[in-house]
């Protein structure tokens, strides 16, 4: 407990640390909150779309035509188009001065003219396609079984699906939340600068504390142990940080299943523990070459994990799926993707067992390496 | 004997640290190793202390074998390294606690310790201090507190006093002195021989990662020639004088320059009385008298043809 205490307070002391492990997350999931309420926030509201349609002879005899576009102009909830009816000539100066997206000139076949390309052009023109089509088809089936007609009429107004929709769980699909997922990862991840800055105050070689400690009577899987475990309380204590901040403040759903999530923190911060303190041991460079190593990796593993860009996760899992088996990132997005989606949990405790299992193959590798007891130079 | 070191060899790579390498220690002395930067000091307490391995060679501590997991042995040995090893995120108290907690593990005798060793050092007003807020001495003597705390039977001190103001240097001589006074065996490295002189009780010269020389301060100074140097201020003194002054007992050279004659003597007692009978007896007027006793420098000098501090 001594070892344990000491080290808990030396590494909560290091501010440089702290900060980058646990003030810089905040910020980032503060600009990610704000950056995804700007993109998902805004309500598009549909209006409806002016036209004008060219008033004919040919027009005026349309009568199925003319009840059509009535049917899309009069006003009300469905109102598709705000229609005016006026000569060739003024339809044209509507067009030419913006104030109208199309003009309609009734036809064989009916006729659209835009100035532009856009999204109301298109809707103009899918509007005048569907009428042709079903006409096409009305008319097709009178001439060939002229019977009931009203009938026809009727069944042709409905609109029926073929297919329904199940969902997994009564969660919605979100793809912002596997950014914050990707984000809760990197931090667990972050874990590897406190195993790091152990595995330097640990060796004889890189440090004359680590001299100092490696001449003392204690051994060392017991100061490997009490070390890693003042690292794990210090990262999963920030995560745990993160996790509130993200839950309370910037209220990302993460289900309703709380325990799992900590399970998963905490499998996750013993991979980031583990990690840092397997880059501290077998990197045989300077402490800053070792950081940028770490430092690159957790990225690494972060973008591959989606945390940059949101398919990439999709793009690994095609590509090449056994990156995602062992990548812990991606191991630790998946979890808490899987508790919120799945209702199950075969696949969320698949991704803790291998967590864990590539958090154990480290352990066992690094401490291996740290129990050489004596060095070629100091 | 508490330390012994036998045919010791250490490379790094081509170059010979130690070569064969002999070294005891009795039990309740000072023994210094003085020697040049690369001698093979720090190389050697490391190799005692199993933090680095070696080609060839036996070293003993307590009577039994030194090895990385001789934890009865170390629990007796305290090290102040070359390098100051003390945690910057604790304060002083907390510095020293957690490395004597390495060694004590009942917290109300370790309490006393620390407050042993805090004013053991004269560190009582900085206690809740941190380290990068100390000075340079201060923090030597942090380094040494955290050594010492746990009251080791054996001590190595690795140049504790690089860079270290005069007031610290004295304290830290003293508490090492108080460290042996009640029982504590010490091993000092350093290159500043007048630490060594003042402090060992015995002392190796080592270069190259051998033994040159050792024994007391007295018995090293008697393997050297040089004796008692007397300089003194005297104007116009012709060669006649000089020449007589060489003839008087004991003098080994004598050479005038730039109005001081500087004469060496190799033995003998009461030297300077002779000589100044001598000027006194002829009225030769003579200003400032410096008398100075050969150091360890000489020695080294005397062995090797070279300084000990380069």
């Amino acid at each position: 407990m001594h070892i344990f205490g000491y080290r808990l307070k030396c590494l909560a002391r290091d501010r440089e640390m702290v900060f980058w492990t646990l003030i810089f997350p905040l910020i980032l999931a503060t600009m990610f909150h704000f950056a995804f309420d700007q993109l998902m926030g805004r309500q598009e509201t549909f209006r409806p779309i002016r036209a004008a349609v060219v008033g004919s002879d040919a027009y005026r005899q349309n009568v199925a035509f003319r009840q059509a576009l009535d049917a899309l102009s009069g006003p009300g909830e469905g109102q598709l188009i705000e229609l005016t009816v006026t000569d060739d000539r003024e339809a044209r100066r509507l067009l030419e001065e913006g104030a109208i997206s199309g003009v309609i000139t009734v036809d064989d076949p009916i006729g659209l003219t835009v100035s532009q390309s856009g999204i109301e052009q298109s809707i103009l023109k899918s509007i005048l396609d569907e009428y042709a089509h079903t006409y096409a088809t009305i008319t097709g089936i009178l001439e060939e079984h002229p019977t009931d007609p009203a009938g026809l009429l009727r069944e042709i107004g409905q609109v029926r699906t073929y297919t329904q929709q199940i969902s997994f769980s009564s969660a919605e699909p979100n793809t912002t939340l596997n950014f914050f997922y990707a984000l809760i990862a990197m931090t667990c991840l972050y874990g590897g600068f406190w195993g790091l800055r152990n595995t330097t105050d640990m060796q004889a070689d890189l440090s004359p504390q680590g001299a100092r400690r490696s001449v003392a009577p204690t051994h060392k899987f017991g100061v490997v142990l009490y070390d890693s475990a003042a690292a794990l309380t210090i990262n999963l204590a920030e995560v745990t940080v993160l996790l509130a901040y993200l839950m309370l403040v910037l209220r990302v759903k993460f289900g309703n299943q709380v325990w799992y999530v900590l399970l998963t923190c905490l499998a996750g911060c013993i991979a980031g523990v583990s990690f840092g303190a397997f880059i501290g041991t077998f990197a045989r460079k300077s402490e800053g070459v070792k950081t940028a190593i770490l430092s690159a990796s957790s990225m690494t593993m972060s973008f591959l994990a989606g945390m940059m860009m949101v398919n990439m996760k999709d793009i690994i899992a095609r590509k090449a799926p056994i990156l995602s088996y062992i990548n812990p990132a991606a191991l630790i997005t998946d979890a808490f993707y899987s508790l919120y989606i799945f209702e199950g949990h075969r696949r969320f405790f698949l991704n803790i067992a291998l967590l864990l299992l590539i958090s154990l193959a480290i352990c066992i590798l690094s401490f291996l390496r740290l129990r050489r007891d004596r060095y070629a130079s100091l | 004997m508490l330390v012994r070191v036998q045919n010791l060899v250490k490379r790094y790579g081509d170059v010979l640290a130690l070569d064969h390498f002999n070294l005891e220690v009795g039990e309740g002395e000072i023994l210094g190793l003085l020697g040049p930067n690369g001698s093979g000091k720090t190389t050697t307490i490391n190799c005692i202390l199993s933090l680095l391995k070696y080609d060839k060679g036996v070293i003993e501590v307590f009577g039994k074998p030194m090895a990385p997991d001789a934890y009865e042995s170390k629990r007796n040995i305290g090290v102040v390294m070359q390098n100051v090893a003390v945690f910057q995120e604790l304060r002083v108290d907390e510095n020293i606690d957690y490395f004597c907690g390495m060694y004590v593990h009942d917290a109300k005798a370790r309490r006393r310790l620390v407050d042993e060793a805090i004013d053991s050092v004269g560190l009582g007003e900085f206690r809740k201090f941190y380290p990068k807020k100390l000075s340079g001495g201060l923090l030597r003597r942090l380094n040494i507190a955290c050594g010492i705390a746990h009251k080791p039977k054996l001590i190595f001190l690795d140049e504790p006093t690089v860079a270290v103001d005069p007031q610290s240097r004295n304290k830290i001589l003293e508490g090492i002195r108080e460290l042996n006074r009640l029982g504590a065996t010490v091993v000092y490295t350093s290159h500043y021989m007048e630490e060594v002189e003042q402090l060992c009780t015995r002392i190796v010269i080592m270069d190259k990662g051998k033994t040159l020389a050792t024994g007391t301060k007295d018995e090293l100074k008697a393997m050297i020639n040089d004796g008692e140097t007397v300089t003194v201020e005297l104007y116009a003194l012709q060669p006649d004088h000089v020449a007589n002054i060489r003839q008087l007992p004991h003098v080994a050279r004598a050479e005038y320059a730039d109005n001081r004659l500087a004469v060496h003597f190799d033995g003998g007692q009461h030297n300077l009385l002779t000589l100044l009978d001598y000027l006194t007896s002829r009225d030769l007027s003579f200003g400032r008298v410096f008398s100075e006793q050969p150091t360890l420098n000489d020695v080294f000098l005397e062995i090797t043809g070279r300084q000990l501090r380069d």
